[in-house]
């Protein structure tokens, strides 16, 4: 859960809507950002699953779209997400397909 | 302006759940709704009529909520085809009003871009600006509009009912917003430009929708009307070659084509916000952001602007600090399915008894009307007995269909739903199969109509096949009755445990049913969970109240009819063939015998009130009766009834059961309660319903040819099994007909379960019989 992929750029995070501006970003999946942390939309990687993606698509998961995770359900399942100002739950498996980059 | 036309406008009311369109549509329509379905899926239809300024009259349609219209969910499917007009029973509006929640425009700005492209005349209702203004995002209305191209855009603040008269006066002035240039990659705009010169030179489009429709084959829509393109075997070919060079080149088209949507968006939003929000930029603002990091970053500030804006906490998320708290949440939710169960087992207790009491009254004064025989018959035993028996349930009904509209309303459904998702999600369920599930335990019917939220078609479905193990509260009754007659003798504490280990077994059965089901049937599909976390809102109690009437009135048309043909049915099995006269006295001779017999040597197995009154008329009274009685036992079993019990004994032998109960069952088809009063009846034994003691004793004391008792504790505990795990009511198997929309699963439901019931009561009788 508090693990992350350590993958260290050297340049800011060039997704439009990202606000980092001081260049230490880190990649990982959504399912792995701490509560209370923010990060960038990079991709979903659903191709099993073309409904969940064009949904999360359509919900705001796009364009470098900034997220930040506001807690887990009590039982570590689902999560609750903060996006494009409104909030939404997702469950953990399905949080793992969208791709992020982490501002610390 | 709209040229104004003599016929009725139509106005379709579209936006996101959640978003406030509902109370949009009661502001304007007030009572003057109608609530259908649309024919052939279980989506909601919505129409009612609105008076303009000019005093003309406006149709409007509250479409189902959506987020979007390329979705294969049966509510956004339905809003789709009736904004394109492709539903038979619903035409086209002529006016689209789309309800857009100002504190979260971006993602319904999504909706909004594709009603643009749709292109019909749209006004847009911007509503909750309350919220968003109490959270720093202060949105002008006219630089909204001017974003749109020229859209009218009414402020509105829908449940303090501002705004909506300015929102009609807006109808005649909706526009057609000018199409928009979506920012797709160069790849993309060359493959669809060519698609539209095909289909324009093959004229299968005009010139201005060609380029539209060429956009939605290659985003690959799956709506119907597109099929009518995709018939012509060069435009399939062609698009399938266009999607495939696009992907050659890391070209997803859906993708590519919701970016440009939301590039769109995230413009429009910026553009959208009053000049006073632009003074974050570079400066300490009061809404807690860092200033430094929107200085270089222009237009794509404002949209992140948006976006943090809501970090100061506002109220709802301050409850769910509570709500979704690790214990607190837990313990809140506990708290609140207490509140409900106690509602629906004790409130509704006094009401039920009142109704009761109404049903008998009214069933009696008609009576007195009626001419002994046949009808008078029908009148008392079956249709009082079967209407009244669902009426009886109905206050329960109400206070659940009551308890699930606040819940929703107010937005708590969906924190439950976050809450249950993890341990439901194991069992092969969803997070909102927990109303459902909990709804089942008054009634199984309200619970499978609350399943309609669930998105995922494979988690409804087993939802709803699971449902009905909950035990219900016709099947009370029945235990009440069994565990009283057998386990009298025991501790209050085991006689509680075994009312208990009832309602667990249930529960058990559904969760292996469940487990199973995902394994086997609807193991095909992953599901998934998106669900929106929706502000909290005060609940608008003439709209709770409304939904309440409405859900509770489909209950007793539906179960009503359905328990009511039964009833008839089941009355006329138990009346014919009558009694002849020469049975009827032999039968009368036999009794009185009996009686003599009774008052001299005390024997049990019969009335105890013959024996207890003292004065000769009452006694007189008592004896007929106790001669009645047996004379109902005699016809029930020569009735087709009887006849069938018997004939269904060796089949229920294995299982513990004589024909007498098989009687019971068959009644118990109709519904289970019945059980009861069939029983009553069966034995002699008065109205088992208002007292069971005689039936009790009666049972007890009932013995087979040779000598053994009918009536043993394993019989009892086989017959419980029965009774949870079967499947008796046949207005379950018609909503599950109505809601899944396929005979199928309502049949394989009933054959699972029963054959599942048949299975344990069988194994459980035979196993007591050795053990206990």
């Amino acid at each position: 859960m508090l693990w992350k992929e350590s993958d260290p750029m050297d340049k800011a995070c060039d997704l439009p809507g990202c606000t980092n501006t001081t260049g230490d970003i880190t990649k990982c999946s959504l399912n792995q950002l701490d509560i209370g942390c923010c990060g960038c939309v990079v991709s979903i990687d659903a191709s099993h699953d073309r409904d969940l993606k064009r949904r999360l698509l359509e919900m705001g998961f796009c364009n470098g779209a900034s997220v930040e995770c506001v807690r887990r359900a009590p039982m570590g399942d689902p999560i609750e997400f903060k996006i494009r100002g409104y909030n939404l739950s997702l469950r953990g498996e399905q949080a793992r397909l969208v791709q992020i980059n982490v501002n610390r | 302006m709209l040229a104004v036309s003599s016929r009725t406008l139509t106005v379709a009311l579209a936006g996101n759940p959640n978003s406030g369109k509902t109370t949009i549509f009661n502001a304007l329509t007030g009572l003057r709704q109608k609530v259908a379905n649309y024919p052939g899926v279980t989506v909601e239809k919505k129409v009612g009529k609105t008076v303009l300024e000019d005093g003309s009259s406006v149709d409007i349609v509250d479409l189902p909520g959506a987020y979007s219209l390329i979705s294969r969910s049966p509510d956004e499917v339905v809003t789709m085809q009736v904004l394109r007009g492709l539903r038979a029973d619903t035409p086209a509006p002529d006016v689209v009003i789309c309800v857009v929640d100002a504190s979260n425009l971006q993602r319904n700005l999504y909706l909004v871009s594709q009603l643009i492209e749709i292109g019909r005349p749209l006004v847009i209702a911007l509503n909750m600006t309350d919220v968003a203004a109490r959270r720093g995002i202060n949105l002008s209305a006219s630089r909204l509009r001017d974003a749109l191209g020229g859209v009218p855009v009414v402020p509105v603040v829908a449940h303090k009912k501002r705004g909506i008269d300015d929102l009609k006066k807006a109808i005649k002035f909706a526009s057609v917003a000018t199409p928009i240039n979506f920012a797709l990659p160069e790849a993309m705009k060359k493959a669809i430009a060519d698609l539209a010169d095909v289909l324009r030179n093959a004229e299968h489009a005009s010139d201005r929708e060609a380029p539209i429709i060429a956009e939605r084959l290659i985003i690959h829509d799956s709506s119907p009307d597109l099929e009518n393109y995709l018939k012509h075997a060069n435009v399939r070919s062609l698009v399938g070659a266009a999607i495939a060079q696009l992907h050659q080149q890391d070209i997803d088209p859906l993708q590519a084509d919701i970016e440009a949507h939301y590039h769109w968006i995230d413009d429009v939003a910026a553009r959208s916000l009053e000049p006073a929000c632009a003074v974050l930029e570079g400066d300490n603002g009061g809404v807690g952001v860092p200033p430094t990091r929107y200085e270089s970053r222009g237009r794509d500030a404002h949209a992140t602007l948006l976006e943090y804006a809501h970090h100061p906490l506002s109220l709802t998320d301050r409850l769910d600090r509570v709500f979704l708290h690790k214990i607190w949440g837990l313990l809140v939710f506990a708290a609140i399915m207490a509140v409900l169960f106690v509602s629906i087992f004790i409130v509704a207790d006094p009401i039920m008894g009142a109704t009761e009491e109404a049903v008998g009254w009214i069933g009696g004064l008609i009576t007195g009307w009626l001419p002994d025989g046949a009808i008078k018959d029908l009148w008392t035993d079956g249709i009082v007995a079967g209407v009244g028996g669902v009426l009886v349930f109905v206050p329960q009904i109400a206070v659940l269909f009551l308890f699930i509209a606040i819940l929703e309303d107010t937005g708590y459904l969906a924190r439950a739903a976050f809450l249950m998702d993890r341990v439901l999600g194991k069992l092969g369920l969803s997070g909102k199969s927990f109303i459902p599930m909990l709804s089942s335990f008054a009634c199984a019917i309200p619970g499978i109509m609350a399943a309609r939220t669930i998105e995922s078609k494979q988690d409804r479905l087993a939802t709803i096949f699971v449902a009905p193990f909950m035990s219900c509260s016709a099947r009370l009754p029945v235990y009440g009755l069994l565990i009283g007659a057998f386990f009298a003798s025991q501790a209050a504490w085991v006689r509680g445990g075994i009312m208990f280990a009832c309602y667990a077994l249930g529960v058990l059965a559904a969760v292996l049913t469940a487990l199973l089901f995902r394994k086997t049937f609807l193991k095909s599909a992953p599901t998934s969970f998106v669900l929106e976390l929706p502000t909290y809102k005060v609940p608008q109690i003439t709209q709770i109240i409304r939904v309440m009437v409405t859900n509770t009135w489909a209950f007793i048309r539906r179960a009503g009819t359905i328990i009511f043909c039964l009833s008839v049915i089941l009355w006329a099995m138990a009346y014919y063939p009558r009694l002849s006269e020469e049975a009827t006295a032999r039968v009368t001779a036999a009794s009185t015998a009996r009686l003599l017999l009774a008052i001299t040597d005390g024997v049990p197995n019969l009335s105890t009130t013959a024996m207890e009154v003292q004065s000769e008329s009452a006694q007189a009274e008592a004896k007929q009766a106790c001669i009645d009685q047996d004379l109902a036992a005699a016809q029930l079993e020569q009735s087709i009834s009887g006849r069938l019990g018997h004939f269904i004994e060796p089949v229920i032998k294995p299982l513990g059961y004589d024909w007498k109960m098989g009687v019971g069952l068959i009644a118990s088809f109709a519904a289970r309660e019945v059980f009861v009063a069939q029983m009553g009846i069966v034995y002699a034994a008065g109205n088992a319903e208002e007292d069971a003691a005689p039936l009790e004793e009666a049972m007890k004391a009932d013995t087979y040819a040779d000598g053994r008792p009918v009536w043993t504790v394993p019989v009892a505990i086989s017959l419980l099994v029965w009774f949870v795990l079967a499947m008796q009511c046949m207005s379950t198997v018609a909503i599950v007909k109505r809601e899944t929309g396929s005979w199928g699963w309502a049949i394989g439901q009933l054959v699972y379960m029963n054959a599942l019931a048949y299975v344990c009561a069988l194994v459980a009788f035979q196993v007591a019989v050795r053990w206990v």
